[in-house]
C-alpha cells in the first residue's frame, strides 16, 4: 500500500511550509490587504488607484466580495457611506449596480438629508462584478492563502507570513478579518470554530495579533435561518416593489446597468412563534451565558425582541431574495442561534412559511474585535507603524461600514509608502469621519452601525452632495480617475451656472398672472422676485418652478436640479452649521503632541491623566469626545496648549 | 515662570472670612502635601477631619493666635487637594499675622474665585456649581446670598438636566421616525410630537423666568435718575437711599455731577444714578455732563423721569421722553406733591407708569419703591429662583429659540430634528458636561428596532 495514498492535505501543507520557510522571498509589495471581503476589496483597490504595488491575500478567492450576511446594500446612514465610498472612487456604488435586484430611496418623503439609497442585491452577480474588478485592476495581484503571522522588525510591520510559510514583504498592511479572528459559531449549545458559516478561523493570526500590545475583545452577530423560495407561499404576504423609476446607486451609474429587478415581501411572527421561542430559551446559547460577545441592541436575535419587548404580539418580516439564479430567501427579522429544531418550528409558525424548507441554518458568530481605541485617525495602529485595521476587526458591523473603513485604511497605506500626509476626514466632511472619529475616540460597547443621528452635521452630509464634498479631495489623493472626475466638473459647473441664472433672472406678478402663480406657488405674488428665491420656498420644486411663465428652460440632468434645489432651500441651515464648525475649529483642530507627558500635568485627576495617556488624542477636539474627560481637563489642556506644553513633553 | 501664570498645584492661602471686626477669623490653605506645612504652623499635623486645638507660631516660633486647625486631606476636600484651615480669632491683624506666616511657609495668596476653580479642575463641583460658589461669595444681598446656595446644590443643574432628559426622549422619537423608517413602531404622532415640545417650551419659560430673576438678584438694576434741573432728583436719591439702611456703597460717578448709590430695593440690589439735569447748555462742563447723563441712560435698565409736580409736564420734560432710547422701560415721577394744592398735571400720551410723591416728606415712596421693583422686572419672590449667569440666560434663551423654531418646522422633520438638537446643546453648555449621545440608547431602549 503506497503511504502518500493517506497524506493528508495537512501534512502537504506542513511538507510546503518546511520548503518555503528556507526561500527568501521572493516579492516586495507597496501595500498587503489581507481580506477580500467587503473592506478588504476597497482597501487593496484604493491602494491600486494610488499607483501602488499591490497585493490582496485572501484565504478564498471565490469567496471575494461576499455578502454573508442580508444581501442588501444601502440604508439610513449606511447609503450615506456607500456614496462617499462612490464619491472617492470606491467601487461598492457601481457593483452594487452591476448586481442590484431591488432599489429603493428610503426616506424619500422625508428631507433630503435623511434620504438613503437601499438596495438588494444578487449574492452571484455582486460576487462576480466585484472579482472582476479586482482582477482587472491594474497594479493589483490576488493570492489565495490564509495569513498566519506579520513580520515586524521593530514596532514596523515588513511583511506577512502565510499559512504554507510563503514571506510577502511590504512597506505597509491592511488587516480586514473580519469575523475570521478567533471566530465560533454557535447553533444551540452546539458551537464550534469557525470564520462564518462553511469557511475556516484565522487561528494562528488571532493568536499571534493577541500576542501584540492591541486591546481586544469579543463580539457577537448572527444570520437568520435561509428559507427556499419554492416553499414559500408569498400569496399571503404584502409586496414591497421597488420604486418606480430605480434608483441608480453610483454618481456614474445608470439604470441599464440594472439586472431583473424583484420585489421583497413582508409577514410577521405571532403569539405561536413567540411561545415556541419562550419554550427554547433554556437551549438558547444567549441566554444561558455561552455566548459572551456583546450583539448589537439594533440587529437583535428575535430570542431577544421577544424577551425585551414582551408586550409586543407581533415582529416584522421582510424576504429578501438571494438572487436571481438561487431560490434562496433571507429572512429579515429573524436572526437567531437557537437550536435547529427551534428554528424549524418557529419559521413553520409564521404566515406564508407553514411549508418553509429551511436551506441553512441561522447562527451566532463571536470574533475577536481589537480596540478601535487603539488606532489613529488614519486606521494605522499606533502600536505597530504600518499596520491598518478597517472593517469588523475595528467593532463596527455591516458591508458599508467595513467598505469606507477599507477605502480609508488603503489609501492612507498608500499615502504613508508614497511619503506623503494621510488623509483623515473630519467629522464635518463625511460620514467616514464621523465613523472613524466615534471608533477611535469612544471605543465601541457593541457592533458600531452608522445612524444619521450620530452626525451633528447630518444636514450638509448628505447622500446628494458626497461627490460634491468628496470627489476633489479624492482627486487630489490620486484615488479618482479622469472619467469621473471629468463627469464631476462638468455637474459642479451645470450646478454653478443654474444657480447663477436662478439669481439673474427675475419673474414679476405681470408676467406670470394670477392663476400660474397659484398653480406653482400655492398664493399670488405680491412683487417681483429671482428665481432663486421662490425656490427658497418650502414648498416649491424645482421642477414646478421651471414651468412658470418666464423662469424655464431649467437643466435636464436631474442630479444638477436636485443639487440646485436642495441648496436653496437648505442654506439658511447649512450657513448656521458651518458657523458652528468655525467657531469650534480652534478648539476642535488644536493638535495635541504625541510626545505629551500627561503626568506632568498638574490639575488634570489621575483618571485624566491615564485615560489621556492610554489613547493619545491627536487632537483636543478627540480628547474632549473621549468618555470621562471633563471640560474641566480640556480647560487645564488649553491653558497648557497656550503655553505650548513646554515642559510637559517625555523627552523633557 | 512669569507672576500670572500661576503652576495649579503651588500651595495658595487666603482670607476666607470677611474684611473686618468679626468673632472668629478664618486662613484657609490649599495645595499638595500640607502635612509639613500643617507641621510648621501649629507645631503639629492634625488628625483628618478632625477639629484640633493648637499655637499657630509666628517665623520666630512666637505665638501669632491659639486656635482651632481643620485638615482634609486630598481628595475628600472643598478642593480636591491637601486643604487646611486655620480658625484663629477675628480681626485684621491677626489674620494678617496668620496669612503672612502661611506665605514664609511656601504659600502664594490666592487668586479671587481660585479655590473653587481648583474644586472645578479636580472635578468636585460643576461648572454651574463652581460659578454659584463665585456668586455665594459676591453675593451683595442676603437673599441673593440664598439663591446663589440653591445653585451650588446643583439644583440649577438639576432643573436644566430634567430638562434635558425630556427633550432626549422628544429627540429620540424624532431621530427614530428618521433613522427607522421601516421598523413597525409607535413613534407617536404629530400631535404628540407638538404636545411634547409644548411641555418642555414651558418648563423652559419658567426656568427662564427664575434665572432672569437670579439674574437680577445677583447683578441688580441700573436705574437712572433723569430730568430738568432743580426737579428734585438728588433729594428723591437720598430719601431712597435714606431709607434703607443698608446702603452698600457710595461710589462718586465718573462725572462730577452724576453720583452713583447702591439701594436694597427688596432683595434686588439696584445702582441708581443721580445725573446731571438735562436742558441746553452753553457752560462746556455742563455739557460734558449732561452728554455723559445721555451715555448712562444709553446703558440703563430703567430710565426714571423726575418732573417738577408743581409746573407740570413741561415741553423739556416731553423732549427727553421722545429723546429716551427705544424699547427702554421708563417711569415718570411727579415730584413735590407737598406743595402742590391742585392735582397735578399729566400731560401727555406716554404709557408709562407714573408715581406722584414728595422727596420731601416721603410720601409716595413705598409706591416708588413698588414701581421701580415692577418696571425692573422683580417679581418680589426669591423662592425657587435661580442664580443665573449671562452665560446661563444666553444658553436657555438660545435653547427657546431654537425651540420656537422648531414648532414652525414640523413638517420638515430633519429641520425639527436639527433645532432640538440645537436646543439640547444650548442646554448641556450650561452644566458644562459632556454627555454621550445617549439618543441611541434611549431609542434602542423604547422601540424594538432589527430589521
Amino acid at each position: 500500500m503506497g503511504r502518500y495514498r493517506y497524506v493528508s492535505e495537512f501534512a502537504i501543507m506542513r511538507t510546503l511550509a518546511q520548503r518555503y520557510k528556507k526561500m527568501q522571498h521572493i516579492d516586495l509589495y507597496d501595500v498587503i490587504v489581507i481580506g477580500g471581503g467587503h473592506a478588504g476589496a476597497e482597501a487593496a483597490l484604493a491602494a491600486a488607484r494610488l499607483g501602488c504595488h499591490t497585493l490582496l491575500l485572501t484565504h478564498s478567492v471565490e469567496t471575494l466580495g461576499q455578502m454573508s450576511c442580508n444581501p442588501s446594500i444601502g440604508g439610513i446612514g449606511k447609503g450615506h457611506l456607500v456614496k462617499e465610498v462612490d464619491a472617492l472612487g470606491g467601487a461598492m456604488a457601481a457593483v452594487t449596480d452591476e448586481a442590484g435586484i431591488q432599489f429603493r430611496i428610503l426616506n424619500s418623503r422625508k428631507g433630503p438629508a435623511v434620504r438613503a439609497t437601499r438596495a438588494q442585491a444578487d449574492r452571484v452577480l455582486y460576487r462576480k462584478a466585484m472579482r472582476t474588478r479586482l482582477e482587472n485592476h491594474p497594479n493589483l495581484r490576488i493570492f489565495q492563502q490564509a495569513v498566519d503571522d506579520l513580520i515586524l522588525e521593530g514596532d514596523q510591520v515588513t511583511g506577512v507570513i502565510t499559512q504554507i510559510g510563503v514571506r510577502f514583504k511590504a512597506r505597509a498592511v491592511v488587516l480586514t478579518a473580519g469575523t475570521f479572528l478567533a471566530g465560533r459559531v454557535h447553533v444551540g449549545l452546539e458551537n464550534y470554530q469557525a470564520g462564518r458559516a462553511g469557511d475556516p478561523p484565522a487561528l494562528t493570526l488571532a493568536q499571534r495579533l493577541r500576542e501584540l500590545n492591541l486591546g481586544v475583545g469579543r463580539l457577537k452577530t448572527g444570520t437568520p435561518p435561509r428559507i427556499d423560495g419554492r416553499s414559500i407561499d408569498f400569496s399571503v404576504m404584502t409586496e414591497q416593489p421597488g420604486d418606480a423609476p430605480v434608483p441608480v446607486f453610483s454618481f456614474l451609474g445608470s439604470r441599464a446597468q440594472h439586472p431583473q429587478q424583484l420585489p421583497c415581501w413582508i409577514t410577521h411572527t405571532n403569539l405561536g412563534t413567540h411561545d415556541l421561542i419562550r419554550a427554547g430559551l433554556d437551549r438558547s446559547p444567549l441566554f444561558t451565558g455561552v455566548i459572551e460577545g456583546i450583539g448589537p441592541r439594533y440587529c437583535p436575535s428575535i430570542e431577544d425582541k421577544i424577551t425585551r419587548f414582551a408586550d409586543k404580539d407581533s415582529h416584522q418580516i421582510f424576504l429578501e431574495p438571494e438572487g436571481l439564479t438561487v431560490h434562496e430567501y433571507y429572512p429579515n427579522g429573524i436572526s437567531t442561534s437557537l437550536p435547529y429544531d427551534v428554528q424549524y418550528a418557529l419559521v413553520r409558525s409564521i404566515k406564508g412559511m407553514e411549508n418553509a424548507h429551511i436551506t441553512r441554518p441561522g447562527y451566532a458568530i463571536e470574533y475577536d474585535y481589537f480596540d478601535p481605541r487603539g488606532l489613529k485617525s488614519s486606521l494605522e495602529t499606533k502600536a505597530i507603524n504600518g499596520l491598518f485595521f478597517a472593517g469588523q476587526i475595528n467593532g463596527t458591523t455591516g458591508y458599508e461600514e467595513a467598505a469606507a473603513q477599507g477605502l480609508l485604511a488603503g489609501l492612507n497605506a498608500a499615502l504613508q509608502v508614497k511619503e506623503r500626509e494621510a488623509w483623515c476626514p473630519k467629522r464635518n466632511e463625511a460620514y467616514l469621519g464621523v465613523l472613524v472619529d466615534d471608533l477611535i475616540t469612544r471605543g465601541v460597547s457593541e457592533p458600531y452601525r452608522m445612524f444619521t443621528s450620530r452626525a451633528e452635521y447630518r444636514l450638509s452630509l448628505r447622500e446628494d452632495n458626497a461627490d460634491l464634498r468628496l470627489t476633489e479631495i479624492g482627486r487630489k489623493l490620486g484615488a479618482v480617475d479622469d472619467v469621473r472626475w471629468a463627469a464631476f466638473e462638468k455637474k459642479r459647473e451645470a450646478i454653478a451656472r443654474e444657480q447663477e441664472r436662478l439669481k439673474a433672472t427675475w419673474v414679476n406678478p405681470r408676467m406670470v398672472g394670477a392663476a400660474e402663480a397659484q398653480r406653482v406657488l400655492g398664493q399670488t405674488m405680491e412683487r417681483e422676485y429671482p428665481l432663486i428665491d421662490l425656490l427658497r420656498r418650502p414648498d416649491v420644486t424645482y421642477d414646478a418652478l421651471m414651468t412658470l411663465p418666464g423662469a424655464g428652460p431649467g437643466v435636464t440632468d436631474v442630479q444638477v436640479a436636485e443639487q440646485v434645489e436642495i441648496q436653496a432651500k437648505y442654506q439658511g441651515y447649512i450657513t448656521r452649521q458651518q458657523e458652528e464648525i468655525d467657531r469650534s475649529a480652534a478648539q476642535e483642530n488644536l493638535k495635541l503632541p504625541q510626545d505629551l507627558d500627561y503626568s506632568k500635568i498638574s490639575g488634570l485627576s489621575i483618571e485624566a491623566q491615564q485615560k489621556l495617556a492610554k489613547q493619545q488624542p491627536e487632537t483636543l477636539g478627540q480628547a474632549a469626545r473621549i468618555s470621562g474627560i471633563t471640560p474641566a481637563t480640556i480647560s487645564v489642556l488649553m491653558v497648557y496648549a497656550k503655553r505650548g506644553f513646554s515642559g510637559q513633553r517625555k523627552t523633557a | 515662570m512669569v507672576a500670572s501664570n500661576h503652576d495649579t498645584h503651588d500651595t495658595i492661602a487666603a482670607i476666607a472670612t470677611a474684611h473686618g471686626r468679626g468673632g472668629i477669623g478664618v486662613v484657609r490653605v490649599s495645595g499638595t502635601r500640607l502635612d509639613g506645612f500643617a507641621q510648621g504652623l501649629c507645631g503639629k499635623t492634625p488628625r483628618p477631619r478632625v477639629a484640633t486645638l493648637c499655637d499657630f507660631s509666628d517665623d520666630d516660633g512666637g505665638r501669632i493666635d491659639q486656635g482651632l486647625a481643620l485638615y482634609f486631606p486630598a481628595p475628600h476636600s472643598y478642593t480636591g487637594e491637601d486643604v487646611l484651615e486655620l480658625q484663629g480669632h477675628g480681626g485684621p491683624v491677626v489674620l494678617q499675622r496668620l496669612l503672612k506666616r502661611c506665605l514664609t511657609l511656601g504659600a502664594r495668596v490666592a487668586e479671587p474665585g481660585e479655590f473653587s476653580k481648583r474644586a472645578y479642575l479636580n472635578g468636585k463641583m460643576d461648572l454651574a456649581q463652581a460659578e454659584g460658589v463665585a456668586d455665594l461669595i459676591d453675593a451683595a444681598t442676603e437673599q441673593a446670598a440664598r439663591c446663589a446656595n440653591r445653585s451650588i446644590h446643583g439644583e440649577f443643574s438639576l432643573a436644566i438636566h430634567a430638562l434635558a432628559r425630556q427633550l432626549v426622549e422628544l429627540r429620540a422619537l424624532t431621530e427614530a421616525t428618521l433613522d427607522f423608517p421601516e421598523e413597525e413602531i409607535d413613534i407617536g404622532t404629530r400631535d404628540d410630537q407638538l404636545r411634547r415640545l409644548a411641555v418642555i417650551r414651558t418648563q423652559l419659560d419658567t426656568l427662564l423666568a427664575a434665572s432672569d430673576q437670579g439674574s437680577l438678584l445677583r447683578d441688580g438694576a441700573l436705574v437712572v435718575l433723569a430730568g430738568q434741573p432743580n426737579a428734585g432728583k438728588s433729594s428723591l436719591l437720598n430719601r431712597l437711599a435714606g431709607e434703607e439702611i443698608a446702603i452698600v456703597t457710595e461710589i462718586p460717578g465718573t462725572t462730577r455731577d452724576a453720583i452713583r448709590q447702591s439701594i436694597n430695593l427688596y432683595g434686588v440690589p439696584v445702582h441708581v444714578i443721580d445725573t446731571a439735569g438735562l436742558r441746553e447748555s452753553a457752560d462746556p462742563v455742563e455739557r460734558i455732563g449732561i452728554a455723559r447723563t445721555w451715555d448712562a441712560i444709553e446703558k440703563s435698565d430703567l430710565a426714571v423721569l423726575v418732573i417738577d409736580g408743581v409746573k407740570g409736564e413741561s415741553a423739556e420734560d416731553r423732549a427727553i421722553l421722545a429723546r429716551l432710547p427705544k424699547g427702554l422701560p421708563c417711569l415718570l415721577v411727579y415730584n413735590k406733591a407737598d406743595l402742590a394744592n391742585k392735582p397735578m398735571a399729566r400731560a401727555g400720551d406716554s404709557e408709562s407708569p407714573r408715581v406722584t410723591l414728595s422727596a420731601k416728606t416721603g410720601e409716595g415712596i413705598e409706591a416708588l419703591r413698588k414701581a421701580l421693583a415692577e418696571a425692573i422686572g422683580w417679581r418680589g419672590e426669591a423662592e425657587g429662583v435661580f442664580m443665573a449667569r449671562a452665560r446661563h440666560l444666553d444658553a436657555l434663551r438660545n435653547a427657546r429659540s431654537r425651540l420656537a423654531q422648531a414648532q414652525t418646522e414640523t413638517r420638515r422633520q430633519e429641520l425639527f430634528a436639527e433645532e432640538l438638537r440645537q436646543a439640547h446643546e444650548a442646554l448641556m453648555s450650561i452644566t458644562g458636561e459632556v454627555t454621550p449621545d445617549d439618543l441611541l440608547g434611549e431609542i434602542f431602549s423604547r422601540f424594538c428596532i432589527g430589521k
